[in-house]
């Protein structure tokens, strides 16, 4: 990627609205008036089954296309991902450049393997860490927001797009009559709306939700991570 | 059965919708591109079947087709029923479409042939993925590689903008009463399909002229011509010198048919394929996102002095064999990436080259496997050295 | 079909070929004939390519005759003996594959829907017992499923006699044949039952061994195609070569098996199809 560009990859498993996340933060980064391509990468659509998105984001025109290989940014929307390998790539950091940033999407920090805090370690990788889930409940009663509190941790942890943008991403998203990434997407959709009395609502809440999370997320050095364990 | 509405769209010519109406910028995914595309396109009819990652353009389509833009549309019960049902459509004089992917192709194969041998303008995107076995839906070009040779036309394109863009205009140069044959539009499964992206698009309340069928060389089959001894598809089976002879010149003039479509994909598409700094030494020939994957190595190798030119192939079948014969003449080494084990572009431009042995027939990623720019910056360093 | 374009410009009378000639001043075109009339105007097939006594060709014949209007009817052919013979046949039709002819009809009767929509164009599909109960049968019963407004008639010689005697699913019982050298091991399939069953307004059995009758029924059958949905027809149609028997007893051996209850007649009605062709008896219809 050229210079000024961020590549980001979106881990996490079907029906957690990773794709929708990439589409949102695509959406969000064009209303910013910069470049983004979205490219979500699933096998059979099925929940819990792994699914990954990628967001690329550019001053200029991007012509790569496809899986992110070499990521700035890997955000991790379930802990699976990383515990029981429910990813395309393994382990879960692979391809994660120097000082690159994870952003974990769990209650406390995970207890990673000492090869891997090591190789972490390496990159000089910064790891955030969100309880996303507890914050969508928290907040609208579901769980299916999680995945606003990640985008939501990402603004706050690098600023790659206004909330403003976001805001009107998620009511461009939710407001629209359809809103096309698949045909499973499509259908999950509508239980997300079936979740809230009006779309009003449904933004509202997952605006506050994105909020909450730019305020939550914390990172933590691996090195303490090591430490606690030694 | 047939929409009972019927959305109310201008009839504007050609050139006028291709290049002159005022374009929007969209950020919308490749189903969606060609969606916008068959809006666009005054199609009469649209025929589906599920096979990801195609289902969400023919989901889209069948929307469309609600919204009155398409007067019938319909899920078949198979790709070989529904390429069938295609054919029967455009052998009844109206302008039909599909699309299908990796195993679709494979399971319609019969049908392509049978509609360039038929002249049918029938307009398909292909929506590349791997073929079985093991099973796989990942992007894999591979079915590119089984088409070569069923005398459809074959474009492949990078982006959902080209997506856009040649299935719109697919329409028109497949109904040239000089030409007259099926187009498919192939697309990469995913990188293309499942992708959001910027594409420009003139408004949707304008449309392409319908398809005429009596300007067809073949006649529609309607009983509106006069029908005496009058069948398709050409149907030579009698044991005889002519027979066979009927048959050679048939599959002569289809290819000819092919060879009359350059000077209208020149006008339209802009030639068979795009060049930057051809004169380079080291070539890249590349088609569908494999570009996409190859500029971003180009821009890496020119950060370590390497200056690399890239030959970007719209148009496969009829192959550009004069442009990429000029081409390669200059060049010292030509790199082809590739989505498919096969090579079928690195063999293609090998056999129309007079020094093979420039043609280097790397990377190949396949299986749905990505292919990270840093693979196509190796080969230019190997051959830089 | 407007006569006028079949008519001969003017000064081009002597080099028409005298087929032609007689099909434009005396051709079925825009006529009301039926099976009575045959012998008595030029018919849509002549010299047909198929052996002699063959049944299919005689079945053929009598289903030309029986069309309720013959100048905008298409035939949707299939590969097998059948296809030979469609050469022959002076009405539009096409032979794409073999087994796709209901897909290809499906996508043709939608198409000429939507470009004339005030005027009856009928599809028909006609093809042999392999087209349309083996390699064909996904592509039939989905189009009777979805109650396309389309003919079905089978040419059911029970076998593939094309490709020299091979074993179809409509071979009788025990017939020792191609690839099944040791006599079939499954009776002959019940299309007519599978037909009904899948949605087939009308589904009858016939053989040429009685013209009229045939001539109603594929008469009544593509009425009942444009008015209601699918219809289905079966003509026994036996095979002297392949199932050796001299050409002269073709319909001897037609009588002899309705005769003997191995070739059954059969007819099955919907409802809407049995009210509509009763009133079309009464004179109500068409």
């Amino acid at each position: 990627m050229k210079q000024g560009s961020l590549a980001i990859r979106m881990s996490g498993l079907g029906g957690q609205g990773v794709v929708t996340a990439a589409h949102l933060l695509g959406g969000s980064v064009i209303r910013d008036g910069k470049c983004s391509t979205v490219n979500p990468f699933f096998g059979a659509e099925k929940r819990l089954a792994p699914a990954e998105s990628y967001v690329r984001i550019s001053d200029e025109e991007i012509s790569e296309r496809g899986e992110v290989i070499y990521p700035n940014i890997i955000m991790i929307f379930h802990p699976h991902v990383i515990t029981l390998g429910k990813s395309y790539t393994m382990p879960f950091y692979f391809g994660l450049k120097d000082e690159g940033i994870l952003i974990i999407n769990a209650e406390k920090p995970l207890t990673l393997t000492d090869e891997n805090s090591e190789d972490l370690r390496i990159l000089k990788a910064k790891t955030f860490y969100i309880s996303a889930n507890n914050i969508s409940m928290d907040i609208t009663g579901t769980e299916l927001s999680a995945n606003i509190a990640m985008l939501g941790a990402l603004i706050g942890i690098t600023k790659v797009v206004s909330l403003v943008s976001m805001q009107k991403a998620i009511e461009e998203r939710f407001g629209m009559k359809k809103f096309v990434a698949s045909g499973t997407t499509a259908a999950l959709d509508d239980v997300v709306k079936s979740k809230f009395a009006k779309v009003s609502q449904l933004i509202e809440k997952n605006v506050e939700v994105a909020k909450k999370a730019i305020e939550e997320v914390k990172e933590y050095p691996l090195s303490s991570n090591i430490e606690s364990r030694n | 059965m047939m929409a009972k509405k019927t959305v109310e769209q201008k009839i504007v010519d050609p050139e006028y919708l291709f290049f002159e109406a005022k374009r929007e910028k969209q950020f919308i995914t490749g189903s969606e591109a060609v969606r916008e595309a068959v809006k666009r396109a005054n199609v009469d009819m649209a025929i589906a079947y599920p096979i990801t990652p195609q289902s969400e353009s023919m989901h889209l389509v069948g929307d469309i087709y609600a919204e009155g833009y398409i007067k019938d549309y319909f899920r078949g019960e198979s790709e070989f029923a529904v390429m069938s049902s295609v054919a029967g459509a455009a052998m009844g004089g109206v302008r039909v479409f599909t699309a299908t992917a990796g195993p679709g192709t494979l399971r319609a194969f019969e049908m392509f042939p049978t509609w360039a041998g038929a002249r049918l303008p029938i307009v398909c995107d292909f929506f590349c993925r791997g073929v079985n076995s093991p099973l796989t839906i990942q992007p894999d070009t591979i079915e590119i590689g089984f088409m070569l040779d069923t005398k459809m036309m074959i474009f492949h394109a990078e982006t959902a903008q080209d997506l856009f863009d040649m299935t719109l205009q697919s329409f028109i140069i497949a109904e040239q009463p000089d030409v007259h044959l099926p187009i498919g539009v192939f697309a990469d499964g995913f990188f293309v399909t499942h992708t959001r992206e910027i594409v420009e698009i003139p408004p949707d309340d304008i449309k392409l002229p319908p398809y005429d069928p009596y300007k067809s060389p073949v006649p529609a089959m309607d009983m509106e011509t006069p029908p005496i001894r009058q069948m398709r598809d050409p149907f030579v089976m009698k044991s005889n010198f002519i027979s066979y002879a009927s048959h050679a010149s048939w599959q002569q003039e289809i290819l000819a048919a092919a060879e009359r479509a350059r000077k209208h994909i020149h006008k339209y598409l802009g030639g068979l394929i795009e060049t930057e700094n051809e004169g380079a030494d080291i070539l890249i020939m590349a088609s569908g996102t494999a570009v996409s994957q190859a500029h971003e190595a180009i821009w890496q190798a020119n950060q370590e002095g390497i200056e690399v030119g890239l030959i970007k192939f719209k148009v496969i079948r009829p192959f550009p064999t004069e442009e990429i014969k000029m081409i390669a003449k200059g060049a010292r080494a030509i790199i082809v990436p590739e989505f498919n084990i096969s090579g079928w572009l690195a063999k293609e431009i090998r056999s129309v080259i007079e020094d093979n042995s420039k043609v280097v027939g790397a990377p190949r990623v396949y299986g749905g496997m990505a292919m990270p720019p840093e693979l196509i910056v190796e080969e230019i360093r190997r051959v830089a050295r | 079909m407007n006569k006028g374009i079949i008519e001969i410009s003017p000064g081009f009378e002597d080099v028409m070929p005298r087929e032609y000639i007689d099909l434009v001043n005396d051709g079925p075109y825009g006529r009301k004939l039926g099976i009575d009339d045959l012998g008595t105007f030029k018919e849509a097939i002549e010299e047909h390519p198929l052996c002699a006594g063959c049944a299919l060709a005689l079945a053929l014949r009598l289903v030309l005759a029986s069309l309720p209007a013959i100048e905008d009817t298409i035939i949707v052919g299939s590969t097998g003996c059948s296809s030979l013979a469609f050469s022959q046949v002076a009405i539009h039709n096409i032979h794409s594959l073999f087994g796709n002819q209901n897909a290809v009809a499906t996508g043709l009767k939608r198409a000429l829907q939507i470009r004339f929509p005030n005027k009856t164009k009928d599809v028909v599909v006609m093809a042999g017992d392999g087209a349309i109960g083996d390699i064909g049968l996904e592509t039939v019963m989905h189009s009777w499923f979805r109650g396309e407004n389309i003919t079905t008639i089978m040419f059911d010689n029970e076998i593939y006699a094309n490709t020299g005697g091979q074993e179809s699913c409509m071979s009788p019982k025990r017939a020792v044949l191609y690839m099944a050298p040791t006599g079939k091991k499954f009776p002959k399939a019940a299309m007519p039952e599978v037909a009904h069953a899948a949605g087939c307004a009308y589904a009858a059995t016939i053989t040429p061994a009685s013209p009229k009758r045939l001539g109603k029924i594929v008469n009544q059958a593509i009425l009942i195609a444009r008015e209601i949905g699918s219809t289905y027809i079966q003509i026994y149609c036996p095979c002297p070569t392949n199932f050796k028997f001299k050409p002269s007893e073709s319909l001897k051996m037609a009588k002899d098996r309705v005769k003997d209850e191995t070739y059954l007649i059969k007819e099955y009605f919907s409802p809407e199809a049995r009210e509509f062709v009763e009133g079309l008896e009464k004179g109500g219809g068409n």
